[in-house]
């Protein structure tokens, strides 16, 4: 039998490591229950190649940060989200998701 | 009309949502606000940091304006200091010329002008402005609070009130803060309207503060009538009202729950909210008209100022605007940038022109090959070194490859033995070795009881009555023990040392490292032999030698200790990474990738002190039978070298008489190690103005004036560039850390420099206050930069000096933006080639040009920018 699907929304953020924890303490406090992150990732953007991991420095390479949000938060996670891109290089993906066990999320 | 309950719950849900998303942007806005803050570490671990690294992202001109808008700080040093340098022949002429026509190359097109019958070329014009123009005030902060424009004495309120109550949180006092379990915003809440200090008014009006942080700092918004659009630059400008605090609760925020910037600005302005309200006064003066802030002369004032200064007064009226129009292309406030470029400028050419100029001597088949870290004060060490013959030495970051979590024998919290830049990935402890019989049980037994005698000192004094008692308990022997620390540290420091010995001998330990898989322990084999360049021509001894400085109450210690290894001493990395490259298996492997160390080499671990300049060979019971003699003529040319090396240096140590025998000089510079009364244990690393990345030969033989940070780098054993991408994204930018924390020190010492150490209080760990209040001190002490009015440091930016191909650099820089950041915005030149013996080119955003070119304009800003 198929389980019943709760329908949410995923947050993708790419950013720089040394931006990570801000954008970790704004999922937070908004009430997100959990994100995952991966280090190190590499790629083509709108400044160019940006180099994947470094033998000694893990402040300069990129970060991916996925969390997963009732869409209640999603407003507020945006609001917060938005401006912190804005001043710096990074990129955002807002999709919508399926999961099975909702209350991992809320 | 009534709502229904489906509306009113939709609205309630609207405005709950608009709540969220309001705070959520609030801590946004935090966050991006605090990005001009430096980082502070605390004593333990201080790391040298770019205080304005938050503003990297602009060209240093612009970025040391923002800064001076923020704090009021210079960015660069007086103009009346360039002019004493100038007059010392520190700048020429020709540096002032290079640097003017450098930043406008049209000034070359300019015919000479005819003034007062005399011909003035326009660059003679511009110099004698620099020389001769009136200096404008130092700046002003401008992103001011509201309370620090219309009544300053509440500024001044509100920077006391949270400086108490931060110190209270944070400073580890004896009798800790009531409810600090719970955060620092909710005990702070609890308490500050009991506080008899503030006018009942104000009392009331905190008592009633919002439970959240977040709503605390949005009513203390609107209250203030601060727009949303301004939110942003106003958390900013409270910020930097109290850059020490502010700084160090952001550091602290990331690493532990407690304590952050929203339930700090919260305090803040509800605190600032509060006190205005009921702030009684008329408006206050502008503070800016009362500083006597003045705009810079206009270019006719100046040029009239200027003839008169030259003797030209006769000058005609119609002379007059031509003269106005050439000083119109250099404002007043862009004269400092063209004196700190012709002073870097200086040393530029000359160091470029001595590693060109000099005879390289052809590499030796080295008996010994020892690897420093690439800090500034190793060069010293080196050059005496190699002076004793057949040695072979390199540079590499203290920590070797090994990022480590390093437990010692007595077993207390691991030590965080790597650069800031990345995370210990394998815990090392020490174990006692097999031969150590009793003598590990002696000495954490030994260890243990000096700790707990201390411990108890210690809370004897900071407690209530605990004082009286110990008075007269300890005071017989406490008062006369000080007085001959005072009067006779060297002797009172060998009596000490010998006691400890006894109490607590040194015992032969060994270091583990089994727990790292056999891929990384030649995974960082490789790097550091790769990235140095060393892979054959092995000697029979390979040292890698640590460094660590010992001084006596010195809450800066860390400050001189290895960088690279967490602002601690690097002999616990240099032990780990000689285990691993004298493993069997690590060999065998590496010998699969090209790097053939022989059997007859013995990989051994060594500490400078940087204080004494004397070197110990570490673990010696390891040492085998066959190289002892290898070890004993080491340690006979170190004790020279380390000798050579302190007589050198006591040339500038303020209080060491100069040209001193090296044998008194060692004895002096050990004394002053175990000094307790000692402000300038040593330099440090004052003095840094290079970073150079090429083989040794490349210097080997200049005296570099322990000014340069030496990376070794082989090119030809880098072909896909890896080697020079590390040096490049972590030493090099770990060098412009400590390069730009020199550089601020100095050139703004009251916000980004820690004042004098004489009148130094330390906070716990947490930091140092000047005096029993205000802010926590940023940066290095005064001690650590200059001698009375004399400049230790003289701050100037980084010059990355590289021997490697250009499309390599070229690469690594297109790959990597915080170069592109470090090296296109000007806080770091770059000059490269690719052989010796070929002319050195200068990188810039449009391109590589040759070093001497002036034709390749600097950014000009506009005039809105500076």
């Amino acid at each position: 039998m198929t389980p019943t699907l709760t329908k949410m929304t995923k947050v993708e953020v790419v950013v720089r490591g040394d931006e990570a924890p801000a954008v970790r303490e704004l999922i937070g406090s908004v009430g997100a229950t959990g994100y995952t992150s991966l280090s190190g990732v590499s790629g083509l953007g709108h400044n160019g190649y940006h180099q994947g991991r470094l033998l000694f420095n893990q402040q300069a390479t990129l970060e991916l940060i996925i969390t997963v949000v009732p869409n209640a938060r999603v407003e507020a996670l945006l609001a917060g989200l938005r401006p912190l891109l804005d001043a710096s290089s990074g990129v955002l993906f807002v999709t919508e998701t399926y999961v099975s066990r909702p209350d991992y999320f809320s | 009309m009534t709502q229904t309950p489906a509306v009113a719950s939709k609205t309630a849900l609207k405005t709950a949502t608009e709540l969220d998303s309001r705070r959520a942007r609030l801590r946004s806005d935090i966050r991006l606000a605090a990005r001009v803050l430096p980082t502070h570490y605390p004593l333990g671990t201080f790391i040298a940091v770019n205080p304005l690294a938050g503003l990297q992202n602009m060209p240093f001109e612009q970025a040391i304006r923002r800064a001076g808008d923020l704090y009021g700080s210079c960015g660069t040093l007086p103009e009346s200091t360039f002019r004493s340098l100038y007059d010392q022949g520190r700048i020429t002429d020709a540096d002032l010329d290079k640097a003017l026509t450098r930043r406008y190359p049209n000034l070359l097109d300019e015919p000479p002008l005819q003034v007062g019958g005399r011909r003035l070329a326009a660059t003679e014009l511009l110099r004698a402005d620099l020389l001769h123009g009136a200096t404008i005030p130092d700046p002003l902060r401008r992103n001011r609070i509201r309370c620090e424009e219309v009544a300053p004495e509440v500024a001044d309120t509100v920077d006391a009130q949270s400086a108490k109550w931060s110190a209270a949180f944070l400073g580890e006092a004896g009798w800790p803060m009531p409810g600090r379990e719970g955060g620092f915003y909710s005990a702070w809440r609890d308490l500050a309207p009991t506080d008899r200090s503030l006018p009942r008014a104000v009392r009331a009006e905190l008592r009633a503060t919002a439970m959240r942080p977040d709503d605390a700092v949005l009513a203390g918004l609107d209250a203030l009538g601060v727009a949303e659009d301004m939110q942003l630059t106003y958390l900013q400008a409270h910020l930097t009202r109290l850059p020490g605090w502010a700084a160090h609760v952001q550091w602290r925020a990331d690493r532990e729950p407690g304590i952050n910037l929203l339930q700090y600005l919260a305090m803040r302005l509800s605190y600032e909210s509060a006190l205005l309200t009921h702030h009684r006064g008329g408006p206050a003066d502008d503070a800016l008209q009362q500083a006597g802030w003045l705009e810079p002369p206009v270019a006719r004032d100046r040029a009239a100022h200027l003839l008169t200064v030259l003797g030209m007064a006769e000058a005609t009226e119609a002379e007059m605007p031509t003269v106005a129009r050439i000083l119109a292309a250099l404002p007043v406030p862009a004269r400092a940038m063209i004196w700190q470029n012709a002073f870097e400028g200086h040393y530029h050419d000359q160091l470029l022109t001595d590693l060109s100029s000099h005879q390289r001597i052809a590499p030796v088949q080295a008996h010994t090959q020892l690897v420093t870290c690439i800090d500034t004060r190793s060069e010293g060490l080196r050059r005496h070194l190699e002076a004793r013959g057949e040695y072979e030495t390199f540079g590499f970051a203290g920590f070797f490859a090994v990022a480590i979590a390093f437990t010692d024998l007595l077993a207390g919290a691991p030590a965080q033995l790597c650069p800031v830049l990345i995370s210990a990935s394998h815990d090392i402890s020490e174990e006692p070795a097999p031969e150590s019989g009793s003598i590990a049980v002696r000495r954490v037994a030994g260890a243990t009881r000096l700790a707990g005698a201390e411990s108890a000192f210690h809370a004897a004094k900071e407690s209530m009555a605990g004082p009286f008692a110990l008075a007269e308990a300890a005071g017989w022997v406490a008062a006369p023990l000080s007085a001959a620390k005072t009067m006779s540290p060297s002797a009172i420091g060998g009596l000490r040392r010998r006691l400890r010995n006894l109490i607590s001998p040194a015992a032969p330990t060994v270091l583990t490292v089994d727990s790292m898989p056999l891929t990384e322990r030649v995974l960082f084999a490789q790097a550091t032999l790769k990235t140095i360049g060393l892979t054959r021509d092995f000697g029979r001894l390979l040292v890698l030698c640590g460094h660590e400085s010992s001084s006596e109450n010195n809450p800066y210690q860390a400050s001189l200790d290895c960088g690279a290894c967490g602002g601690q001493g690097g002999g616990p990395n240099a032990r780990t990474a000689a285990v691993i490259l004298n493993q069997i298996e690590v060999r065998d492997e590496l010998r699969r990738s090209g790097i053939d160390i022989p059997g007859h080499t013995v990989v051994i671990a060594a500490l400078h002190d940087t204080t004494t300049d004397q070197v110990t060979v570490l673990d010696t019971h390891l040492i085998p039978p066959s190289h002892r003699t290898d070890v004993d003529r080491l340690n006979t040319d170190l004790v020279h070298a380390g000798r050579a090396l302190a007589a050198e240096r006591c040339d500038i140590l303020p209080g060491a008489a100069r040209r001193r025998s090296p044998t008194n000089a060692a004895r002096h510079v050990a004394g002053r190690s175990v000094d307790w009364a000692q402000v300038y244990p040593e330099w440090g690393l004052a003095g840094n103005a290079a970073f150079i990345i090429g083989p040794r030969e490349l210097t080997r033989g200049i005296d570099l004036q322990r000014r340069t940070f030496l990376h070794s780098y082989g090119a030809d054993v880098d072909l896909d560039g890896t080697a020079l991408e590390t040096i490049l994204t972590a030493p090099l930018v770990v060098a412009q850390w400590i390069n730009c924390q020199y550089y601020f020190s100095t050139v703004a010492p009251e916000v980004f420099g820690a004042g004098t150490k004489t009148i130094h209080n330390v906070v716990g760990n947490v930091g140092v206050m000047a005096g029993h209040v205000g802010d926590l001190r940023l940066g290095l002490p005064q001690q650590s930069v200059r001698h009375g009015d004399q400049l230790l440091h003289e701050p100037q930016r980084l010059l990355a000096v590289i021997e490697a191909p250009l499309e390599r650099i070229d690469t690594v820089i297109e790959r990597n933006p915080i170069l592109q950041q470090l090296f296109g915005n000007d806080w770091v030149t770059v000059a490269a080639r690719e052989h010796p013996g070929q002319p050195w080119r200068r990188w810039t955003r449009t391109g590589w040009r040759d070093w001497t070119e002036t034709d390749c304009p600097s950014v000009v800003y506009n005039k809105e920018m500076i």
